[in-house]
Protein backbone atom coordinates (compact mmCIF):
# COMPACT_ATOMS: atom_id res chain seq x y z
CA UNK A 1 0.00 0.00 0.00
CA UNK A 2 2.95 2.31 0.97
CA UNK A 3 4.96 1.60 -2.30
CA UNK A 4 1.66 3.17 -4.36
CA UNK A 5 1.81 5.89 -2.16
CA UNK A 6 4.38 8.31 -4.22
CA UNK A 7 2.72 11.15 -2.71
CA UNK A 8 4.54 12.66 0.87
CA UNK A 9 7.68 11.16 -0.08
CA UNK A 10 11.26 12.99 0.03
CA UNK A 11 13.31 12.39 -3.11
CA UNK A 12 16.84 13.89 -2.40
CA UNK A 13 18.18 15.15 -5.21
CA UNK A 14 19.87 17.80 -3.40
CA UNK A 15 19.19 20.51 -6.34
CA UNK A 16 18.49 24.40 -5.52
CA UNK A 17 14.75 23.63 -4.59
CA UNK A 18 15.55 21.15 -2.38
CA UNK A 19 17.33 23.75 -0.16
CA UNK A 20 14.43 26.56 -0.10
CA UNK A 21 12.75 27.43 2.90
CA UNK A 22 9.70 25.17 3.19
CA UNK A 23 7.84 28.67 4.10
CA UNK A 24 8.81 30.13 0.46
CA UNK A 25 7.74 26.21 -1.41
CA UNK A 26 4.33 26.59 0.73
CA UNK A 27 3.53 30.01 -0.27
CA UNK A 28 4.24 28.96 -3.76
CA UNK A 29 2.62 26.36 -3.31
CA UNK A 30 -0.67 28.38 -2.37
CA UNK A 31 0.04 30.97 -5.57
CA UNK A 32 0.42 28.40 -7.70
CA UNK A 33 -2.88 27.10 -6.86
CA UNK A 34 -4.48 30.33 -7.02
CA UNK A 35 -3.08 30.23 -10.52
CA UNK A 36 -4.50 26.92 -11.21
CA UNK A 37 -7.86 28.02 -10.79
CA UNK A 38 -7.24 31.64 -12.19
CA UNK A 39 -6.22 29.75 -15.71
CA UNK A 40 -9.33 29.37 -18.06
CA UNK A 41 -7.96 30.17 -21.02
CA UNK A 42 -5.82 27.57 -23.41
CA UNK A 43 -2.42 30.38 -23.40
CA UNK A 44 -2.92 30.50 -19.45
CA UNK A 45 -3.28 26.73 -18.98
CA UNK A 46 -0.30 26.13 -21.74
CA UNK A 47 1.61 28.99 -20.46
CA UNK A 48 1.68 27.85 -16.40
CA UNK A 49 2.09 23.93 -17.66
CA UNK A 50 5.40 25.41 -19.56
CA UNK A 51 6.02 27.34 -16.06
CA UNK A 52 5.62 24.00 -13.72
CA UNK A 53 7.75 21.82 -16.15
CA UNK A 54 10.51 23.94 -15.91
CA UNK A 55 10.21 24.46 -12.10
CA UNK A 56 9.95 20.43 -11.87
CA UNK A 57 13.28 20.49 -14.49
CA UNK A 58 14.81 22.36 -11.67
CA UNK A 59 14.09 19.42 -8.55
CA UNK A 60 16.32 17.26 -11.39
CA UNK A 61 13.44 14.79 -10.16
CA UNK A 62 12.52 12.77 -13.57
CA UNK A 63 9.65 13.96 -14.70
CA UNK A 64 7.68 10.57 -14.92
CA UNK A 65 7.99 10.53 -11.37
CA UNK A 66 5.34 13.13 -11.38
CA UNK A 67 3.42 11.59 -13.82
CA UNK A 68 3.30 8.63 -11.50
CA UNK A 69 2.18 11.07 -8.53
CA UNK A 70 -0.98 11.83 -10.22
CA UNK A 71 -1.91 8.79 -11.49
CA UNK A 72 -3.82 7.72 -8.47
CA UNK A 73 -6.53 9.97 -9.77
CA UNK A 74 -6.96 9.08 -13.41
CA UNK A 75 -10.46 7.95 -12.45
CA UNK A 76 -11.09 10.97 -10.71
CA UNK A 77 -9.99 13.10 -13.82
CA UNK A 78 -11.85 10.77 -16.18
CA UNK A 79 -14.76 11.15 -14.28
CA UNK A 80 -14.41 15.40 -14.28
CA UNK A 81 -13.70 15.12 -18.07
CA UNK A 82 -17.47 12.87 -18.69
CA UNK A 83 -19.44 15.39 -16.47
CA UNK A 84 -18.10 18.80 -18.14
CA UNK A 85 -18.68 17.04 -21.62
CA UNK A 86 -22.34 15.92 -20.18
CA UNK A 87 -22.54 19.47 -18.60
CA UNK A 88 -21.48 22.20 -20.55
CA UNK A 89 -23.11 22.94 -23.99
CA UNK A 90 -22.12 25.76 -26.60
CA UNK A 91 -20.19 25.92 -29.31
CA UNK A 92 -20.28 23.41 -32.18
CA UNK A 93 -21.50 19.58 -31.72
CA UNK A 94 -18.89 17.76 -32.21
CA UNK A 95 -20.71 13.88 -31.51
CA UNK A 96 -24.62 13.11 -31.64
CA UNK A 97 -26.16 9.87 -30.69
CA UNK A 98 -30.07 10.67 -30.60
CA UNK A 99 -31.28 13.70 -28.28
CA UNK A 100 -27.79 13.45 -26.81
CA UNK A 101 -24.75 15.54 -28.17
CA UNK A 102 -21.00 16.69 -27.49
CA UNK A 103 -20.32 20.08 -27.89
CA UNK A 104 -17.10 21.64 -28.51
CA UNK A 105 -18.13 23.61 -25.36
CA UNK A 106 -18.28 20.84 -22.92
CA UNK A 107 -14.70 19.59 -24.38
CA UNK A 108 -12.71 22.39 -24.41
CA UNK A 109 -14.11 22.56 -20.52
CA UNK A 110 -13.59 18.92 -19.63
CA UNK A 111 -10.16 19.28 -21.17
CA UNK A 112 -9.31 22.02 -18.95
CA UNK A 113 -10.61 20.74 -15.64
CA UNK A 114 -8.82 17.87 -16.09
CA UNK A 115 -5.51 20.14 -17.29
CA UNK A 116 -5.98 22.20 -14.05
CA UNK A 117 -6.37 19.17 -12.12
CA UNK A 118 -2.85 17.29 -13.17
CA UNK A 119 -1.20 19.97 -13.08
CA UNK A 120 -2.41 20.71 -9.25
CA UNK A 121 -1.65 17.28 -8.28
CA UNK A 122 1.86 17.13 -10.61
CA UNK A 123 2.58 20.62 -8.93
CA UNK A 124 2.09 19.97 -5.03
CA UNK A 125 3.62 16.58 -5.64
CA UNK A 126 6.99 18.77 -5.99
CA UNK A 127 6.35 20.29 -2.35
CA UNK A 128 6.56 16.51 -0.76
CA UNK A 129 9.29 15.56 -3.13
CA UNK A 130 11.67 17.85 -2.24
CA UNK A 131 10.97 18.81 1.33
CA UNK A 132 10.86 16.08 4.30
CA UNK A 133 7.77 16.00 6.41
CA UNK A 134 9.76 17.35 9.20
CA UNK A 135 10.83 20.33 7.01
CA UNK A 136 7.59 20.91 5.86
CA UNK A 137 6.07 20.69 8.89
CA UNK A 138 8.53 23.20 10.82
CA UNK A 139 7.35 25.70 7.46
CA UNK A 140 3.51 25.20 8.25
CA UNK A 141 4.24 26.23 12.01
CA UNK A 142 6.35 29.42 10.75
CA UNK A 143 3.10 29.95 8.40
CA UNK A 144 1.22 29.66 11.22
CA UNK A 145 2.88 31.68 13.81
CA UNK A 146 1.02 34.96 13.00
CA UNK A 147 -2.86 33.37 13.90
CA UNK A 148 -0.90 32.36 16.93
CA UNK A 149 -3.13 35.57 18.58
CA UNK A 150 -6.10 34.24 17.16
CA UNK A 151 -5.86 31.42 19.49
CA UNK A 152 -4.46 28.76 17.36
CA UNK A 153 -1.61 27.24 18.53
CA UNK A 154 0.74 26.70 15.38
CA UNK A 155 3.24 24.25 17.82
CA UNK A 156 0.16 21.86 18.74
CA UNK A 157 -1.29 21.79 15.14
CA UNK A 158 2.16 21.40 13.56
CA UNK A 159 3.06 18.57 16.58
CA UNK A 160 -0.42 16.77 15.38
CA UNK A 161 0.46 17.03 11.74
CA UNK A 162 4.13 15.54 12.64
CA UNK A 163 2.66 12.36 14.41
CA UNK A 164 0.34 12.24 11.61
CA UNK A 165 2.47 12.19 9.19
CA UNK A 166 5.09 9.60 10.71
CA UNK A 167 2.55 7.35 11.65
CA UNK A 168 0.46 6.91 8.45
CA UNK A 169 2.71 4.53 6.71
CA UNK A 170 2.87 2.34 9.93
CA UNK A 171 -1.11 2.42 10.40
CA UNK A 172 -1.13 1.75 6.37
CA UNK A 173 1.15 -1.23 7.05
CA UNK A 174 -0.98 -2.48 10.04
CA UNK A 175 -4.40 -2.06 8.10
CA UNK A 176 -2.51 -4.28 5.19
CA UNK A 177 -1.20 -6.88 7.46
CA UNK A 178 -4.81 -7.01 9.23
CA UNK A 179 -6.73 -7.43 5.84
CA UNK A 180 -4.10 -10.25 4.99
CA UNK A 181 -4.72 -11.97 8.50
CA UNK A 182 -8.89 -11.55 7.61
CA UNK A 183 -8.03 -13.14 3.54
CA UNK A 184 -6.36 -15.80 5.59
CA UNK A 185 -9.50 -16.51 7.37
CA UNK A 186 -11.83 -16.72 4.06
CA UNK A 187 -12.70 -13.22 4.11
CA UNK A 188 -10.75 -11.31 1.55
CA UNK A 189 -11.74 -7.87 0.63
CA UNK A 190 -11.03 -8.33 -2.69
CA UNK A 191 -13.75 -10.92 -3.96
CA UNK A 192 -16.47 -9.37 -2.31
CA UNK A 193 -19.38 -7.83 -3.70
CA UNK A 194 -19.76 -3.92 -3.15
CA UNK A 195 -22.04 -4.25 -0.05
CA UNK A 196 -20.06 -6.87 1.35
CA UNK A 197 -16.40 -4.76 0.91
CA UNK A 198 -18.29 -1.57 3.02
CA UNK A 199 -19.15 -3.99 5.61
CA UNK A 200 -15.96 -5.28 5.85
CA UNK A 201 -14.53 -2.20 5.54
CA UNK A 202 -15.96 -1.62 9.62
CA UNK A 203 -14.12 -5.20 10.88
CA UNK A 204 -11.01 -3.64 9.87
CA UNK A 205 -11.45 -0.27 11.04
CA UNK A 206 -12.07 -0.98 14.67
CA UNK A 207 -8.94 -3.15 14.75
CA UNK A 208 -7.06 -0.17 13.28
CA UNK A 209 -8.31 2.45 15.07
CA UNK A 210 -7.40 0.12 18.57
CA UNK A 211 -4.06 -0.16 17.75
CA UNK A 212 -3.91 3.86 16.98
CA UNK A 213 -4.95 4.32 20.29
CA UNK A 214 -2.31 1.75 22.04
CA UNK A 215 0.11 3.56 19.56
CA UNK A 216 -0.83 6.58 20.97
CA UNK A 217 -0.50 5.62 24.40
CA UNK A 218 2.76 4.75 23.72
CA UNK A 219 4.04 7.38 22.17
CA UNK A 220 2.88 9.73 24.68
CA UNK A 221 4.96 7.94 27.71
CA UNK A 222 8.07 8.53 25.22
CA UNK A 223 7.39 11.64 24.70
CA UNK A 224 7.15 12.80 28.39
CA UNK A 225 9.76 10.67 29.68
CA UNK A 226 11.67 12.44 27.00
CA UNK A 227 10.71 15.58 28.82
CA UNK A 228 8.21 16.94 26.63
CA UNK A 229 5.69 19.84 27.82
CA UNK A 230 3.20 21.17 25.34
CA UNK A 231 3.94 24.98 25.75
CA UNK A 232 7.68 24.58 27.30
CA UNK A 233 10.07 26.23 25.50
CA UNK A 234 12.23 24.00 22.82
CA UNK A 235 14.83 24.90 20.99
CA UNK A 236 15.26 24.30 17.00
CA UNK A 237 17.86 21.91 15.68
CA UNK A 238 17.02 23.03 12.37
CA UNK A 239 16.13 26.26 12.30
CA UNK A 240 14.54 27.74 9.06
CA UNK A 241 16.13 30.45 7.68
CA UNK A 242 14.82 33.20 4.54
CA UNK A 243 17.94 33.96 2.14
CA UNK A 244 16.91 36.24 -0.87
CA UNK A 245 16.59 32.87 -3.11
CA UNK A 246 13.54 32.32 -0.82
CA UNK A 247 11.90 35.82 -1.80
CA UNK A 248 13.02 35.42 -5.88
CA UNK A 249 11.22 31.84 -5.53
CA UNK A 250 8.03 33.54 -4.30
CA UNK A 251 8.49 36.63 -6.62
CA UNK A 252 8.32 34.30 -9.79
CA UNK A 253 5.20 32.90 -8.33
CA UNK A 254 3.75 35.77 -7.91
CA UNK A 255 4.55 37.47 -11.63
CA UNK A 256 3.02 33.77 -13.15
CA UNK A 257 0.12 34.79 -11.33
CA UNK A 258 -0.20 37.99 -12.22
CA UNK A 259 0.53 36.19 -15.82
CA UNK A 260 -2.54 34.04 -15.80
CA UNK A 261 -4.54 36.53 -14.57
CA UNK A 262 -3.53 39.09 -17.84
CA UNK A 263 -3.50 36.54 -20.40
CA UNK A 264 -7.07 35.42 -18.75
CA UNK A 265 -8.07 39.17 -19.50
CA UNK A 266 -6.73 40.56 -22.41
CA UNK B 1 20.79 -21.89 49.08
CA UNK B 2 17.56 -19.75 49.61
CA UNK B 3 18.38 -17.09 50.79
CA UNK B 4 15.40 -15.19 49.63
CA UNK B 5 13.38 -13.75 52.36
CA UNK B 6 9.75 -14.23 52.16
CA UNK B 7 7.45 -11.10 52.78
CA UNK B 8 8.18 -10.26 56.34
CA UNK B 9 5.05 -9.83 58.17
CA UNK B 10 5.06 -6.36 58.23
CA UNK B 11 4.38 -6.61 54.73
CA UNK B 12 7.95 -4.97 53.83
CA UNK B 13 9.74 -5.59 50.70
CA UNK B 14 12.95 -7.38 50.76
CA UNK B 15 15.67 -4.50 50.28
CA UNK B 16 18.80 -4.93 51.73
CA UNK B 17 18.63 -8.86 50.89
CA UNK B 18 21.60 -9.33 49.35
CA UNK B 19 24.61 -8.39 47.61
CA UNK B 20 24.16 -4.62 48.16
CA UNK B 21 22.66 -4.31 51.04
CA UNK B 22 24.22 -6.61 54.20
CA UNK B 23 22.06 -4.72 56.59
CA UNK B 24 18.60 -5.45 57.48
CA UNK B 25 15.86 -4.19 55.00
CA UNK B 26 12.87 -1.84 54.89
CA UNK B 27 12.11 1.30 55.74
CA UNK B 28 14.56 2.58 58.00
CA UNK B 29 17.18 1.49 55.68
CA UNK B 30 15.76 3.22 53.15
CA UNK B 31 14.92 6.26 55.12
CA UNK B 32 18.58 6.84 56.25
CA UNK B 33 19.55 6.25 52.72
CA UNK B 34 17.22 8.42 51.81
CA UNK B 35 18.76 11.20 53.92
CA UNK B 36 22.09 10.65 52.39
CA UNK B 37 21.01 10.93 49.03
CA UNK B 38 23.88 8.72 47.56
CA UNK B 39 21.57 6.66 45.82
CA UNK B 40 20.16 6.75 42.15
CA UNK B 41 17.13 5.29 43.13
CA UNK B 42 15.24 5.21 46.41
CA UNK B 43 11.98 4.15 46.71
CA UNK B 44 10.23 4.25 50.24
CA UNK B 45 7.27 2.51 50.64
CA UNK B 46 5.65 3.47 47.77
CA UNK B 47 2.21 2.43 46.64
CA UNK B 48 0.13 2.81 43.53
CA UNK B 49 -3.34 1.92 42.25
CA UNK B 50 -4.65 2.53 38.79
CA UNK B 51 -8.29 2.52 40.30
CA UNK B 52 -7.55 4.11 43.10
CA UNK B 53 -8.29 1.26 45.29
CA UNK B 54 -6.65 -2.16 44.20
CA UNK B 55 -3.33 -1.61 45.08
CA UNK B 56 -1.43 -2.49 41.73
CA UNK B 57 2.07 -1.35 43.46
CA UNK B 58 2.29 -2.01 47.37
CA UNK B 59 4.34 -0.86 49.57
CA UNK B 60 7.74 -1.11 47.41
CA UNK B 61 11.13 0.21 49.17
CA UNK B 62 13.94 -0.10 47.25
CA UNK B 63 17.19 1.61 46.85
CA UNK B 64 19.84 1.48 43.98
CA UNK B 65 23.41 2.50 44.07
CA UNK B 66 25.05 4.53 41.38
CA UNK B 67 26.24 2.82 38.51
CA UNK B 68 24.39 -0.43 39.70
CA UNK B 69 23.24 -2.98 37.13
CA UNK B 70 19.71 -4.08 38.18
CA UNK B 71 17.14 -6.41 36.59
CA UNK B 72 13.70 -6.54 36.74
CA UNK B 73 11.76 -9.67 36.54
CA UNK B 74 8.84 -10.89 37.10
CA UNK B 75 5.21 -12.91 35.10
CA UNK B 76 3.44 -10.77 33.18
CA UNK B 77 1.41 -8.20 34.66
CA UNK B 78 2.95 -8.27 38.23
CA UNK B 79 3.65 -4.57 37.96
CA UNK B 80 7.04 -3.96 36.83
CA UNK B 81 5.96 -1.39 33.74
CA UNK B 82 4.03 0.31 36.62
CA UNK B 83 6.89 0.71 38.68
CA UNK B 84 9.02 1.67 36.73
CA UNK B 85 6.62 4.39 35.43
CA UNK B 86 6.59 5.37 38.51
CA UNK B 87 10.23 6.61 38.73
CA UNK B 88 9.95 9.36 36.12
CA UNK B 89 6.21 10.61 37.04
CA UNK B 90 4.59 8.69 34.10
CA UNK B 91 2.54 7.50 37.11
CA UNK B 92 2.15 9.24 40.17
CA UNK B 93 2.60 6.96 43.21
CA UNK B 94 -0.53 7.28 46.00
CA UNK B 95 1.82 7.22 48.94
CA UNK B 96 5.37 7.08 49.69
CA UNK B 97 8.04 8.54 48.33
CA UNK B 98 10.59 8.60 45.33
CA UNK B 99 13.79 10.28 44.81
CA UNK B 100 16.06 9.83 41.85
CA UNK B 101 19.50 11.11 42.23
CA UNK B 102 19.20 13.11 45.17
CA UNK B 103 15.87 15.12 43.94
CA UNK B 104 12.39 14.02 45.50
CA UNK B 105 9.71 13.51 42.80
CA UNK B 106 7.46 15.76 42.99
CA UNK B 107 5.36 17.63 40.48
CA UNK B 108 7.49 20.25 40.70
CA UNK B 109 10.74 18.63 39.63
CA UNK B 110 9.36 16.11 37.19
CA UNK B 111 11.08 18.09 34.41
CA UNK B 112 14.80 17.57 36.57
CA UNK B 113 14.05 14.19 36.94
CA UNK B 114 12.63 13.48 33.28
CA UNK B 115 16.60 14.82 32.82
CA UNK B 116 17.99 12.32 35.18
CA UNK B 117 16.09 9.52 33.48
CA UNK B 118 16.02 7.77 30.64
CA UNK B 119 13.49 5.01 29.38
CA UNK B 120 13.47 2.59 26.46
CA UNK B 121 10.44 1.22 25.55
CA UNK B 122 9.54 -2.34 24.62
CA UNK B 123 8.11 -1.61 21.23
CA UNK B 124 11.02 0.00 19.12
CA UNK B 125 7.77 1.35 16.08
CA UNK B 126 5.94 3.41 19.07
CA UNK B 127 8.77 5.02 20.45
CA UNK B 128 9.61 7.03 17.69
CA UNK B 129 8.51 10.60 17.49
CA UNK B 130 10.29 12.13 14.58
CA UNK B 131 9.89 10.79 10.86
CA UNK B 132 13.69 10.23 10.85
CA UNK B 133 16.25 9.01 13.63
CA UNK B 134 18.29 12.41 13.24
CA UNK B 135 14.67 13.98 13.79
CA UNK B 136 13.75 11.66 16.70
CA UNK B 137 17.16 11.88 18.55
CA UNK B 138 17.07 15.87 17.95
CA UNK B 139 12.94 15.84 19.63
CA UNK B 140 14.79 15.54 23.26
CA UNK B 141 17.49 17.57 22.93
CA UNK B 142 15.41 20.30 21.68
CA UNK B 143 13.08 20.19 24.69
CA UNK B 144 16.32 20.43 26.88
CA UNK B 145 16.37 24.28 25.40
CA UNK B 146 20.21 23.10 23.52
CA UNK B 147 21.79 25.34 20.75
CA UNK B 148 21.47 23.57 17.51
CA UNK B 149 25.34 23.25 17.61
CA UNK B 150 25.31 20.78 20.75
CA UNK B 151 22.56 19.04 19.61
CA UNK B 152 24.26 18.59 16.53
CA UNK B 153 28.00 17.21 18.13
CA UNK B 154 25.42 15.16 20.25
CA UNK B 155 23.80 13.20 17.79
CA UNK B 156 26.99 12.81 15.43
CA UNK B 157 28.46 11.81 18.98
CA UNK B 158 26.03 8.86 19.90
CA UNK B 159 24.77 7.98 16.25
CA UNK B 160 28.21 6.60 16.12
CA UNK B 161 29.06 5.17 19.49
CA UNK B 162 25.78 3.39 18.71
CA UNK B 163 26.56 2.73 14.90
CA UNK B 164 23.52 4.49 13.50
CA UNK B 165 25.41 7.14 11.52
CA UNK B 166 24.34 5.90 8.38
CA UNK B 167 20.89 5.69 8.98
CA UNK B 168 20.37 9.46 10.45
CA UNK B 169 18.29 9.80 7.67
CA UNK B 170 16.04 7.26 7.26
CA UNK B 171 12.19 6.78 8.40
CA UNK B 172 11.63 4.32 11.16
CA UNK B 173 9.59 1.88 8.89
CA UNK B 174 12.88 1.16 6.78
CA UNK B 175 14.73 0.11 9.82
CA UNK B 176 15.10 -3.27 11.49
CA UNK B 177 13.97 -4.02 14.64
CA UNK B 178 17.62 -4.08 16.54
CA UNK B 179 17.98 -0.60 14.47
CA UNK B 180 15.05 0.66 15.49
CA UNK B 181 15.85 -0.21 19.44
CA UNK B 182 19.38 1.11 18.78
CA UNK B 183 18.02 4.63 17.67
CA UNK B 184 15.95 4.75 20.67
CA UNK B 185 18.42 4.15 22.28
CA UNK B 186 20.78 6.81 20.76
CA UNK B 187 17.86 9.28 21.11
CA UNK B 188 17.91 8.47 25.24
CA UNK B 189 21.64 8.45 25.68
CA UNK B 190 21.96 11.40 23.59
CA UNK B 191 20.14 13.37 26.36
CA UNK B 192 23.23 12.01 28.60
CA UNK B 193 20.71 10.59 31.60
CA UNK B 194 21.97 8.96 34.49
CA UNK B 195 19.58 6.24 35.12
CA UNK B 196 18.36 4.29 32.37
CA UNK B 197 15.09 2.32 32.09
CA UNK B 198 14.25 -0.20 29.91
CA UNK B 199 11.27 -1.80 29.30
CA UNK B 200 11.30 -4.97 28.08
CA UNK B 201 13.83 -3.08 25.44
CA UNK B 202 15.08 -6.18 23.79
CA UNK B 203 11.95 -8.36 24.02
CA UNK B 204 10.77 -7.69 20.52
CA UNK B 205 14.24 -8.40 18.71
CA UNK B 206 16.01 -11.49 17.56
CA UNK B 207 18.28 -13.40 19.18
CA UNK B 208 21.33 -11.71 16.88
CA UNK B 209 19.80 -8.19 17.60
CA UNK B 210 19.24 -9.34 21.23
CA UNK B 211 22.78 -9.98 21.78
CA UNK B 212 23.86 -7.08 20.27
CA UNK B 213 21.94 -4.63 22.87
CA UNK B 214 23.15 -6.70 25.57
CA UNK B 215 26.63 -6.36 24.59
CA UNK B 216 25.46 -2.85 24.63
CA UNK B 217 24.24 -2.85 27.68
CA UNK B 218 27.97 -4.23 28.89
CA UNK B 219 29.74 -1.55 27.49
CA UNK B 220 27.37 0.88 29.17
CA UNK B 221 27.82 -0.86 32.11
CA UNK B 222 31.56 -0.51 31.45
CA UNK B 223 31.58 2.93 31.80
CA UNK B 224 30.32 3.31 35.56
CA UNK B 225 28.54 6.81 33.64
CA UNK B 226 25.04 4.94 34.46
CA UNK B 227 22.66 3.31 36.16
CA UNK B 228 20.80 0.37 34.27
CA UNK B 229 17.61 -0.63 35.23
CA UNK B 230 16.39 -3.11 33.08
CA UNK B 231 12.79 -5.19 32.94
CA UNK B 232 13.45 -8.72 31.06
CA UNK B 233 12.67 -12.16 30.63
CA UNK B 234 15.92 -13.16 29.10
CA UNK B 235 18.40 -15.04 30.89
CA UNK B 236 21.28 -13.86 29.40
CA UNK B 237 20.51 -10.03 30.44
CA UNK B 238 19.58 -11.04 33.87
CA UNK B 239 22.85 -12.83 34.11
CA UNK B 240 24.99 -10.14 32.76
CA UNK B 241 23.57 -8.04 35.57
CA UNK B 242 24.41 -7.44 39.06
CA UNK B 243 21.40 -7.97 41.01
CA UNK B 244 17.78 -9.05 40.21
CA UNK B 245 14.93 -7.79 41.94
CA UNK B 246 11.68 -10.40 41.78
CA UNK B 247 8.59 -8.78 41.64
CA UNK B 248 5.39 -10.72 42.24
CA UNK B 249 1.50 -8.99 42.58
CA UNK B 250 2.64 -5.73 42.82
CA UNK B 251 5.56 -6.54 45.82
CA UNK B 252 9.07 -6.90 45.63
CA UNK B 253 9.39 -10.42 47.08
CA UNK B 254 13.06 -10.95 45.68
CA UNK B 255 16.33 -8.69 45.85
CA UNK B 256 18.93 -11.02 44.85
CA UNK B 257 22.02 -11.70 42.73
CA UNK B 258 21.63 -13.68 39.65
CA UNK B 259 23.53 -16.51 40.62
CA UNK B 260 21.24 -16.91 43.14
CA UNK B 261 17.69 -16.71 41.30
CA UNK B 262 19.22 -19.21 38.69
CA UNK B 263 19.30 -21.37 41.52
CA UNK B 264 16.15 -21.03 42.81
CA UNK B 265 13.55 -22.91 41.33
CA UNK B 266 10.65 -21.55 42.87
CA UNK B 267 11.54 -17.87 42.29
CA UNK B 268 11.95 -18.75 38.43
CA UNK B 269 8.64 -20.16 38.48
CA UNK B 270 7.57 -17.39 40.27
CA UNK B 271 8.79 -15.52 37.15
CA UNK B 272 7.74 -17.81 34.27
CA UNK B 273 11.32 -17.98 33.63
CA UNK B 274 12.65 -21.57 32.09
CA UNK B 275 17.04 -21.39 32.26
CA UNK B 276 19.06 -21.70 28.99
CA UNK B 277 19.79 -25.22 28.76
CA UNK B 278 23.21 -25.38 29.50
CA UNK B 279 22.97 -23.73 33.05
CA UNK B 280 20.33 -26.37 33.64
CA UNK B 281 23.01 -28.16 32.58
CA UNK B 282 25.65 -27.06 34.78
CA UNK B 283 23.28 -27.39 37.68
CA UNK B 284 22.32 -31.05 37.51
CA UNK B 285 25.57 -31.43 37.25
CA UNK B 286 26.47 -30.08 40.98
CA UNK B 287 23.02 -31.38 42.21
CA UNK B 288 25.55 -34.83 41.32
CA UNK B 289 28.11 -34.02 43.27
CA UNK B 290 30.14 -32.66 40.51
CA UNK B 291 31.50 -29.08 41.67
CA UNK B 292 30.92 -25.40 39.80
CA UNK B 293 34.08 -23.62 38.55
CA UNK B 294 36.13 -22.98 41.64
CA UNK B 295 35.97 -19.47 43.36
CA UNK B 296 38.55 -17.55 41.94
CA UNK B 297 39.39 -19.83 38.55
CA UNK B 298 36.57 -18.14 36.24
CA UNK B 299 38.52 -19.52 33.27
CA UNK B 300 38.43 -22.79 34.54
CA UNK B 301 42.02 -24.20 34.48
CA UNK B 302 41.17 -27.42 36.33
CA UNK B 303 39.16 -29.82 34.64
CA UNK B 304 36.15 -29.74 35.65
CA UNK B 305 32.88 -30.88 33.75
CA UNK B 306 30.85 -27.63 34.48
CA UNK B 307 33.66 -25.93 33.33
CA UNK B 308 33.77 -27.68 30.29
CA UNK B 309 29.98 -26.91 30.09
CA UNK B 310 30.73 -23.10 30.62
CA UNK B 311 33.69 -23.09 28.21
CA UNK B 312 31.66 -25.06 25.05
CA UNK B 313 28.47 -22.80 25.75
CA UNK B 314 29.53 -19.54 26.73
CA UNK B 315 27.95 -17.91 29.33
CA UNK B 316 28.74 -14.17 30.86
CA UNK B 317 28.65 -13.59 34.64
CA UNK B 318 29.15 -9.96 35.11
CA UNK B 319 30.93 -11.29 38.59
Amino acid sequence: MREKLLIGRLIDTGSQVHRLDPRAKLTAMLLYAAAVVAARSWPALLSLAAFSIAVMALTRIPLGTYLKAAKPLRILMLFILIVQCLAVKGGSVLLAAGSWHLDSAGLEAGMHAVLRMALLVCFTALLTFTTSPGRLNQGLEGMLRPFARCGISPERLSLMTGIALRFIPAILDEAQTIMKAQASRGADLKELPWKEKARMLTALLVPVTVSAFRRAEDLTASMESRGYRLGAPRTQYRPLSWSLKDTCFVAVFVLICLEVVWVGFY
Amino acid sequence: MNRVKTRPPNGRSAVGNQVNFTAAGGKEHVAARMAEQTDMVLLDNVSFAYDGQHEDIKNVCLAIGRGEWVTLAGANGCGKSTLIRLMNGLLRARCGCISIGGVRLESGTVGVIRQKVGMVFQNPDNQFIGATVEEDMAFGLEGMCLGAEEIGSRITRYAMRLGISGLLHRHPQELSGGQKQRAALAAILAMEPELIILDEASSMLDEKARGEMLELLREMHREERYTLLSITHDAEEIAASQRVLVMDRGRLTADLAPRELFRNGDLLRLCRMELPFRLQLAQELEKRGIPPVPEGDPAGTAAYPVTEVMRKWAFNWSM
